[in-house]
């Protein structure tokens, strides 16, 4: 497979990576390329000028701020992820999502930033990141905003992100007291792409006895992330067991038309749902008692 | 009995066959040393780019190749009109009509019949510049209705796909043996089944097809450097359609990435890059990609069985089968209608089965051709006889193991004549059960199973796969499709030389692809010869300039260890006989007295009168002066010797004959856990036993059974080639189409029993194929997980949905697919006993 | 730094040996490797990152070669399934391959091999399902991976991933080259 002629760059900045994005019109940031290089392959996307942002060492940062939140660059690989003790510590879920993610070699080049900058619907990440609060830092040539992850996956391969705007990085705040995280994916085979996902944070309440917050976040459902606010609803308040789970996420496939696919109808992914919506939710309890 | 796996000699060890030798090829597979087809090349040779159409259905109103010309770097871009115009006669057509009507040319004429028909292709200086300019070739197309269901397909009201035939239907034949009606119309109970389906698929080699073709215009020699698996079928099928005679043409193959098959169906492909080479003045290189081989290289057949029913005694005894059969052939016929009669080689099965009537239709689609993959043909139909067999013990409350065993093949019933006059050579299918069950640990799985209390979210199933594996068939059931055609019997055929520096070379007809022909050549030729393996040079790869072969010749259908090694023992003999009368005279002693051991010639008991290999080589070739006249007589070092298999011409009419030599046999029992709430299928335990005689090397025998069942369990879980209302392929890419990983082929434990084979000359049968037995066995071991109530397991393909909505069957009120009627008293209880 | 373009000037480093090419923007880094510098074991089966035969090692990593572009090479040590045996001599696990039959047609092999010498470089004694894990993006059509993933426990319990290259001979088995 081949691609279509292209100019290549590898700046020595990030700022030199914001100029040449904004003065190439058809210029988009190359990062892992386990995504973006099959597009071009499959020329089902034109792009004039890759600018590699792989070797820049403010995109590949990963450290803990004061506050115990984890600021991740956004050229960090999935295989850093998974092996950082940092990760490992405060977000063990995320380090286990990304270490699940298809095998050692994409695992050894795919980024947090292209994952989630794709917006590609069957990726892995940008649930999780949605269910831990996650906030995007994008840079462009004049300016610098932040955006909640929330907020980032606009659509179908679209994101918040401007003409000439890079995500640098993403910041994933500390779990609350009390909380933890739950990922699951009902998948065509063992680490493959997700028929339907759930990703979910639970905080219970001092004692454990309720449930104080919860954000479930499904993938597949619609082109982006969406949060199960029906679920996430009738788990405040509720006994942290399975019947209340099972109960309060029974109508999180409710409210979507997903596709239908070779990899499932839009019908099993609206089934299974509540099932996949459960089992984070409940794994994010396990998480939280420890 | 032990059942330890594996066994690592053969029961009958020679000094080299039978012993699980590591083998030979691997050493330059290892160290990225291979010649695959990609890595071939010719001085001067452009780059191909087929123009493929996006549709599956679409009359082509216009090609214009110009824009595309007119890039720098393009040499050529030839269409199918162009080609059409160069040939002499579209490609030899098995059916005859209405099949034969339905023409193919190197490229698609006036129509495009799939996803991916080849329209044009380009010929350019590099292989980026041929895809851009393949881009730009402006190609027009109407859209017709598609028609992508085989039954849908025959309906009068159906798109047509090929106006000259007027019909979608290819071939039609009725296989009655026995009397199915009386059986019918006497049995205790009748099982009726409404559909079942066999889905399409493709074990998918790693390497997709690939070829290098220059038409040299000097000559008139067409070399054909390809991973193309069966070169001299390709050179009989395009010769005369590109008007080359077979002995211009120059096939090669060297190190192929795999091919099941699938590299049968390229020929056409190999016809337009010859033509194109002959347009251009230079030759044509292509190399497939992964899309377009999905698209268009070839898939399994697709089969759906319609209106089954099935005579069943009351202490279990399954008379037969009745059933209407459609078997999908795609867009043309690139190896088919032969699947309509392949089948018929394992007509009931492993099971004495008496009356058996199958009323078979094959039809044309708008779906990529099929080609024989893996288990072809053969496969479907022994799924289709295991679904009955489990679909029966479930409904007349039989267990599933009592009524294998009551219905197998006995031991003692061997040689075997089936209904339709095929002889199963040798086997032991109630042993072989055993040690798959054992293997398996099935009795703890059935207490487990036992156990699991219901709100567990867990389901256990223990499942069977009961198969043949014929091989060495007879081509002359080609007639029973198409009583004109001049095909009968097989061969294979091998020369054995000894070199001048009293080398030994051996070469095979054959075209291997991982099977390991190199090493069990030189083990069979090395027991003869009195030599070592390592001193025995199997020639790499084929080449018709120097190989041997016949019409037959290829690795295909699970016949090497018989035709192909009989062919190398044949030729191995002739030369040893040529040596010993050379020895013989050289050392003045009677040939009867000649042993050959360790590279050399000697007089048994006097180890000091011996000759070595050299010295036997130069009285041949470099000192021959003074040699009486008469020792050189039929003594040239050079043996040939072609195998020939002992088959008569089947009877067409009544649609018997013995169509297959030898029959190996694998049973396989799967044990699967079912997530109640997802469909979700896992193995636990996998157990594969195979017979297939006697087993020249026990360690490539055991490959061959891993690799045939990873393709199973991945066929029968995780790998479907689907197409839409349209006509688009939904899996057109590895990302749509998951071929099972590491991760999802479980352990197989793995055991052996050798019945070796009364008809071929070392015992062997021919194996590697399998019966798609992992199939079978996992649909088996889900039907065993659902409750009583649920619908019957009635596809091949069952994915986490599939599953699923099985599961939900039976709650939902779905019609469950099987009724039966009962005359006689009821089954009930088994009649053997439990598991 | 490197300047913008469709050709661009790299250096490299690939089995030991350095290399100074003008490589295209549009180059996938394995048709380099293939034709360009001829190093034919790395293969390519499925364009889309999917199946593994193209795998190398890139700067210590485990890539799919068919999944960068040639200029991204530029300043990167690459090892390809050509460094693996020394002198003829085959490495443990290219000699564990050979003994326990674990390649039929041997496309996926040069992949294979690279993965599981990389798994054993971060995990001299991997479990079997690590073994799996390790090797979850070669895809093998042949094998059904058994023998495989027998061939990597056994590399594995010979010491094959103690030594530094991960790479180099162990014990009696790994002298012995395949015929």
């Amino acid at each position: 497979m081949l691609l279509e002629q292209v100019e290549y760059v590898r700046p020595g900045t990030v700022g030199e990576a914001l100029e040449l994005l904004a003065a190439n019109e058809g210029a988009a940031p190359l990062a892992g390329g386990q995504s973006l290089v099959n597009v071009l392959k499959n020329r089902v996307a034109s792009v004039a000028l890759l600018v590699d942002i792989t070797r820049l060492d403010e995109l590949r940062r990963l450290r803990r701020a004061g506050d115990g939140s984890l600021e991740i660059g956004a050229c960090v690989t999935y295989d850093e992820l998974d092996r950082s003790e940092e990760v490992r510590e405060r977000h063990d879920v995320l380090a286990d999502v990304a270490g699940h993610i298809e095998d050692q070699q994409i695992r050894s080049r795919g980024t947090i930033g292209g994952n989630c900058c794709l917006s590609d619907p069957t990726n892995n990440l940008p649930p999780i990141i949605v269910a831990l609060g996650a906030t995007m830092h994008l840079r462009s040539r004049r300016a610098e905003r932040s955006v909640p992850a929330e907020e980032f996956f606009k659509g179908y391969f679209l994101t918040a992100l401007e003409p000439g705007e890079l995500l640098v990085s993403i910041t994933v705040p500390p779990l609350p007291k009390g909380s933890g995280a739950g990922y699951c994916s009902l998948a065509l085979a063992a680490d493959a792409k997700a028929i339907v996902r759930a990703a979910a944070r639970v905080t219970l309440a001092a004692g454990a006895a309720t449930v104080e917050d919860a954000r479930v976040v499904m993938a597949r459902l619609a082109h982006v992330p969406v949060r199960a606010a029906a679920a996430e609803d009738g788990l405040r308040g509720a006994t942290p067991d399975e019947g209340s789970v099972r109960r309060a996420t029974a109508s999180a496939g409710e409210g979507h038309e997903p596709i239908s696919d070779s990899h499932g109808s839009g019908a099993y992914r609206r089934e299974m749902a509540p099932v996949v919506a459960k089992r984070a939710v409940l794994q994010a309890i396990e998480g939280a008692r420890r | 009995m032990s059942v330890a796996a594996p066994e690592q000699t053969s029961e009958r060890a020679g000094t080299w066959a039978g012993r699980s030798l590591p083998r030979k090829e691997d050493g330059r597979l290892v160290q990225g040393q291979g010649s695959f087809v990609d890595d071939l090349g010719m001085h001067g040779q452009g780059y191909a780019w087929f123009v493929r159409s996006p549709y599956g259905h679409a009359r082509i109103v216009a090609i214009d190749p110009a824009p595309a010309l007119a890039m720098e770097g393009v040499y050529a871009v030839l269409t199918g009109e162009e080609a059409r115009e160069m040939c002499a006669t579209p490609f030899f057509a098995i059916a005859p009509e209405p099949g034969a009507l339905m023409q193919e040319w190197p490229l698609a004429v006036g129509k495009v019949r799939y996803q991916g028909d080849a329209v044009a292709v380009v010929l350019a200086d590099s292989r980026e510049t041929a895809r851009d300019a393949a881009e730009r070739v402006e190609v027009e197309y109407e859209p017709l209705p598609a028609v992508v269901d085989a039954v849908a397909a025959a309906e009068p009201s159906a798109p047509v796909l090929h106006e000259q035939a007027g019909t979608n239907v290819v071939w039609h034949g009725l296989f009655d043996y026995g009397d199915i009606d009386w059986a019918l119309d006497n049995a205790d109970h009748v099982v009726k089944i409404d559909r079942l389906h066999f889905h399409r698929f493709s074990s998918t080699p790693l390497e997709c097809n690939g070829a290098v073709v220059d038409w040299d215009l000097g000559t008139g020699t067409v070399r054909v450097e390809s991973n193309y698996q069966m070169p001299m079928f390709a050179a009989m099928v395009i010769g005369p359609t590109i008007g080359v005679p077979i002995n211009k043409f120059s096939f090669a193959s060297k190190d192929i990435g795999g091919a099941f098959g699938i590299k049968i169906g390229f020929y056409p492909q190999i016809a337009a890059l010859a033509l194109l080479s002959k347009k251009a003045g230079r030759p044509a290189k292509w190399i497939e990609y992964r899309t377009e081989h999905m698209l268009s290289a070839g898939h399994g057949n697709e089969r759906t069985f319609l209106d089954i029913e099935v005579p069943v005694m009351s202490d279990g005894t399954i008379l037969g089968l009745k059933v209407r059969a459609f078997d999908d052939a795609g867009a043309y016929l690139h190896y088919e209608p032969l699947g309509a009669v392949i089948w018929s080689q394992v007509v009931p099965g492993c099971y004495k089965l008496k009356h058996v009537r199958v009323d078979y239709t094959e039809t044309v689609t708008n779906k990529c051709p099929t080609v024989p993959n893996r288990g072809y043909s053969r496969m479907q139909h022994l799924w289709l006889v295991e679904r009955i067999v489990d679909i029966v013990a479930r409904e007349l409350g039989f267990d599933p193991v009592a009524l294998r065993k009551l219905n197998y093949v006995q031991p003692e019933d061997y040689p075997y004549e089936t209904p339709n006059g095929c002889v199963y050579d040798s086997g032991d299918l109630p042993r072989s059960l055993d040690i798959a069950l054992e293997l398996a640990h099935a009795a703890e799985w059935r207490e487990r199973k036992r156990s699991l209390g219901t709100g567990s979210g867990r389901r256990i199933g223990i499942g069977i796969g009961s198969t043949l594996d014929s091989g060495t068939n007879n081509f002359g059931q080609s007639r029973i499709i198409n009583p004109s055609l001049p095909f009968s019997g097989n061969g294979e055929a091998s020369i054995a030389k000894l070199d001048l520096f009293g080398e030994i070379n051996v070469d095979i007809g054959t075209t291997p692809q991982g099977q390991g022909h190199e090493t069990t050549a030189a083990q069979v030729a090395a027991d003869i010869l009195g030599v070592s393996p390592d001193d025995v040079n199997v020639t790499v790869g084929f080449d018709q300039a120097h190989n041997a072969y016949v019409g037959f010749s290829g690795t295909y259908a699970s016949q090497f260890a018989v035709s192909g090694l009989g062919a190398v023992m044949g030729a191995a003999e002739k030369l040893r006989g040529q040596i010993v009368k050379l020895a013989a005279f050289a050392l003045s002693a009677p040939e009867e007295e000649i042993e050959l051991e360790g590279g050399q010639a000697r007089v048994k008991g006097d180890a000091g009168r011996a000759i070595p290999f050299i010295g036997i080589a130069n009285m041949v070739y470099a000192n021959n002066a003074g040699l009486p006249p008469d020792l050189l007589d039929g003594v040239d070092l050079v043996a040939r010797y072609v195998y020939v298999p002992p088959f008569q011409v089947p009877d067409t009419e009544r649609k018997t004959g013995n169509l297959t030599l030898t029959y190996a046999s694998q049973v396989h029992v799967c044990v699967v856990e079912v997530d109640e709430e997802t469909g979700e299928v896992r193995i636990l335990e996998y157990a594969a036993v195979d017979d297939c005689g006697r087993r020249i090397n026990p360690l490539l025998v055991e490959g061959q059974v891993h690799g045939a069942t990873g393709q199973g369990i991945a066929a029968a879980l995780y790998e479907s080639l689907d197409y839409d209302d349209d006509g688009q392929l939904e899996q057109p890419s590895f990302y749509e189409y998951h071929a099972a990983t590491s991760m999802d082929v479980p352990a197989i434990a793995s055991g052996s029993i050798e019945s070796p084979s009364p008809f071929t000359p070392n015992g062997a049968k021919g194996m590697g194929e399998g019966g798609g037995a992992p199939l079978h066995a996992v649909c088996s071991a889900i039907q065993d997980a659902l409750g009583p109530g649920d619908a019957v397991v009635a596809d091949s393909h069952n994915d986490w949905e599939r599953t699923y909505r099985l599961l939900r069957s039976g709650e939902e009120g779905a019609a469950r697919g099987v009724t039966v009627v009962s005359r006689g008293p009821a089954g009930g209880s088994s009649p053997a006993g439990d598991v | 730094m490197s300047e913008q373009g469709t050709s661009h000037y790299i250096e490299t480093v690939v089995n030991k040996t350095s290399y100074r090419r003008v490589v295209r923007s549009r180059q996938l880094l394995v048709h380099f490797l293939r034709d360009d510098l001829g190093l034919t074991g790395t293969h390519i089966g499925c364009d889309t990152g999917n199946c593994g035969a193209c795998t190398i090692i890139y700067g210590g990593r485990l890539v799919k070669s068919c999944m960068l572009l040639a200029p991204q090479a530029d300043g990167v040590e690459i090892e390809t399934v050509e460094c693996l045996a020394h002198d003829g001599t085959l490495s443990a696990l290219q000699q564990s391959f050979h003994e326990h039959h674990a390649l039929q047609c041997g496309y996926c092999t040069p992949g294979m091999l690279m993965s599981a010498t990389y798994l054993l470089r971060q995990d001299p004694s991997p479990s079997e399902e690590e073994i799996r894990r390790g090797i979850r993006g070669n895809v093998c059509r042949c094998t059904g991976y058994v023998n495989i993933v027998r061939a990597v426990a056994a590399a594995a319990a010979a010491g094959a991933g103690g030594s530094p290259a991960g790479v180099a001979a162990a014990g009696e088995g790994a002298k012995r080259s395949a015929r």
